[in-house]
């Protein structure tokens, strides 16, 4: 045996690490709950963990990203105590209760050398279809639809609102996350793609060459998704299995996820609370 | 004969030209990244920035708490594929090469340092988190990356191992040194450089890992306590910060400078390691 740690010394750590690991599984004193779901709601459900685990100590709140169905299903097989999702329940998915704590809104966005501002409701739906090809008249500026890939919040969103099926969108480019699609339209004057509004509106704010489109005559911003005026937006969830508010830690967190003590967080994370 | 000569010099200088060439755009290449990340991530970085943890979903604060868990997730990776592929790649180069079972075996590694590094997340997160029940922990997802990597350390050390000269192995052996001996005094200082250079491939493929990290150690920013936490790598971060976060540009390029500087300084570390073993790597005797 000795000669077999001399042969390999890193065994050696191997072995120290091993007993420090199992020393700290032992040592699991704290309460901890786990969060899963949303990527585009983790990041914010992180921040409000750190407060929350700041004014409850020995308590621990992790949180994991992966997606609003993903976190859905870890909801319902009990893999997290709550799941993360940035869209409604869908008809399948029951068993489980949701907690809204803030709203998104959903902007078209175009390069901010398209002349375009306003679009009306049908106006999206054929651009989107592909009914629609071209930006002008003279048929020579061709749209380039950017349209986000399956499973993504903002999609089933848009989908929903403009009454849509997946396999209707005529799309040219498919892309991931929010900041992908404005990247996308910021580099292409031809592009038209929906994102997050707060998330446009930070960006267009910066620099970055994109503009937000009206639809149907209401600006798309902050303001017009808190007064419920903006038509597509979408409700950024918490969902527990059971049909009651869940109890101890879990039901304290998602209260507290609700609670106005977090109301400035949701705005610097360019989302809107939910007031009543 | 002379215009011939005079051709083949020609077809010489074009050659050299093409290489030049080739070398200046790789060059270019490497450097608009360079440029771009000091552009957009030199105003960020500083000491605070180092040692900060992370606030306002990494539009704010530091990288601290990221930067233990990813030293903590390679400390796990290195702990168990370095025993296990140097192990490995002894057992193959010295005991079975009369086994057939082990050109399977060598065949299979192979093949596994081709598989993507996604394949080995969503495995690392049923086997490691589901199936043994570590959870999103920083050993969960030092493990995975260990499987990732023992391909690369059980072929350079492969590679080590079959550069000892031919004669070693009977001459040890006609001196009456045991097989234990004769790996440990002579075959081992050998291959030590091949470990070292799979060491440090195996470090610059785990320090760049995202899709084998974000399912196995997770998300989380807080100060890692022990290796069951579940901590976020730095390319996780920067994944996030790119792809999730807006307003994030800004220190998605800091990190992505502190993770290019962490990565030269282990290349320059490992160099100077080889060059020191390779110096006092005992030198075979002229036949």
């Amino acid at each position: 045996m000795s000669s077999l740690l001399k042969l390999h010394p890193v065994s050696a750590v191997f072995g120290a690490f091993l007993c420090l690991n199992q020393s700290c599984t032992d040592s699991s004193a704290v309460e901890k709950i786990t969060v899963t779901g949303s990527s585009t709601l983790a990041p914010l459900v992180a921040d409000m963990a750190g407060l929350f685990e700041a004014k409850n100590p020995g308590i621990r709140i992790d949180v994991q990203a992966g997606g609003s169905s993903r976190g859905i299903l870890d909801a319902s097989s009990s893999l997290a105590d709550i799941g993360m999702t940035s869209r409604n329940l869908k008809a399948g998915e029951n068993g489980l209760t949701s907690h809204r704590i803030a709203l998104d809104g959903i902007a078209l966005i175009v390069h901010s050398q398209n002349p375009v501002s306003d679009l009306s409701h049908d106006q999206v739906i054929s651009i989107f279809t592909g009914k629609t090809e071209f930006w002008n008249e003279g048929n020579d500026r061709k749209i380039v639809v950017v349209n986000k890939a399956e499973g993504r919040g903002t999609l089933e969103v848009f989908l929903k609102h403009f009454e849509l099926d997946s396999a209707d969108i005529d799309a040219d480019l498919i892309v991931g996350e929010n900041q992908q699609a404005i990247k996308t339209v910021s580099g292409n004057p031809l592009a038209i793609g929906y994102v997050s509004i707060g998330a446009a509106e930070y960006e267009a704010a910066n620099g970055t060459p994109i503009r937000l489109l009206a639809v149907d005559g209401v600006t798309a911003t902050s303001k017009t998704v808190a007064e419920g005026t903006y038509p597509i937006s979408r409700p950024l969830l918490l969902v527990t299995k059971g049909h009651a508010v869940p109890a101890g830690l879990t039901g304290r967190f998602v209260e507290f996820c609700q609670s106005t003590a977090v109301h400035e967080l949701i705005g610097s994370h360019l989302y809107v609370p939910v007031r009543e | 004969m002379i215009g011939g000569a005079a051709r083949l010099s020609r077809n010489d200088r074009l050659l050299g030209a093409a290489g030049g060439f080739a070398a200046l755009v790789v060059l270019v290449g490497f450097g608009a990244i360079v440029f771009d990340l000091f552009q957009t991530g030199t105003a960020s970085l500083s000491i605070p920035f180092l040692v900060g943890k992370v606030e306002n979903g990494g539009r704010a604060g530091g990288i601290g708490p990221v930067l233990i868990s990813t030293g903590m997730i390679l400390l796990v990776c290195l702990a168990v594929a370095l025993p296990l592929g140097t192990g490995c790649a002894i057992w193959l180069s010295e005991f079975a090469s009369k086994i057939r079972f082990a050109r399977a075996i060598t065949a299979g590694i192979d093949l596994l340092a081709s598989v993507p590094s996604i394949v080995f997340g969503l495995f690392g997160m049923v086997f490691f988190c589901r199936t043994l029940g570590l959870g999103f922990s920083i050993t969960s997802g030092g493990l995975t990356l260990a499987c990732m990597i023992l391909p690369i350390v059980i072929r350079t050390t492969l590679i080590g191992l079959s550069g000892a000269p031919s004669n070693l192995r009977p001459g040890a052996a006609a001196l009456g040194l045991s097989r234990v001996s004769t790996i440990r005094h002579l075959l081992l200082p050998v291959a030590i450089p091949g470990v070292v250079v799979g060491t440090t491939l195996g470090i610059s493929r785990a320090l760049a890992e995202t899709a084998a990290l974000i399912f196995t150690s997770g998300y989380a920013t807080r100060w890692p306590e022990g290796f069951d936490d579940s901590g976020r790598a730095i390319s996780v971060h920067i994944y996030d910060l790119a792809m999730n976060v807006p307003g994030g540009a800004a220190n998605a390029a800091a990190s992505a400078l502190v993770l290019l500087l962490a990565l030269l300084f282990i290349n320059y570390l490992a160099t100077l390691l080889a060059d020191r073993w390779l110096l006092k790597r005992i030198a075979p005797t002229s036949e």
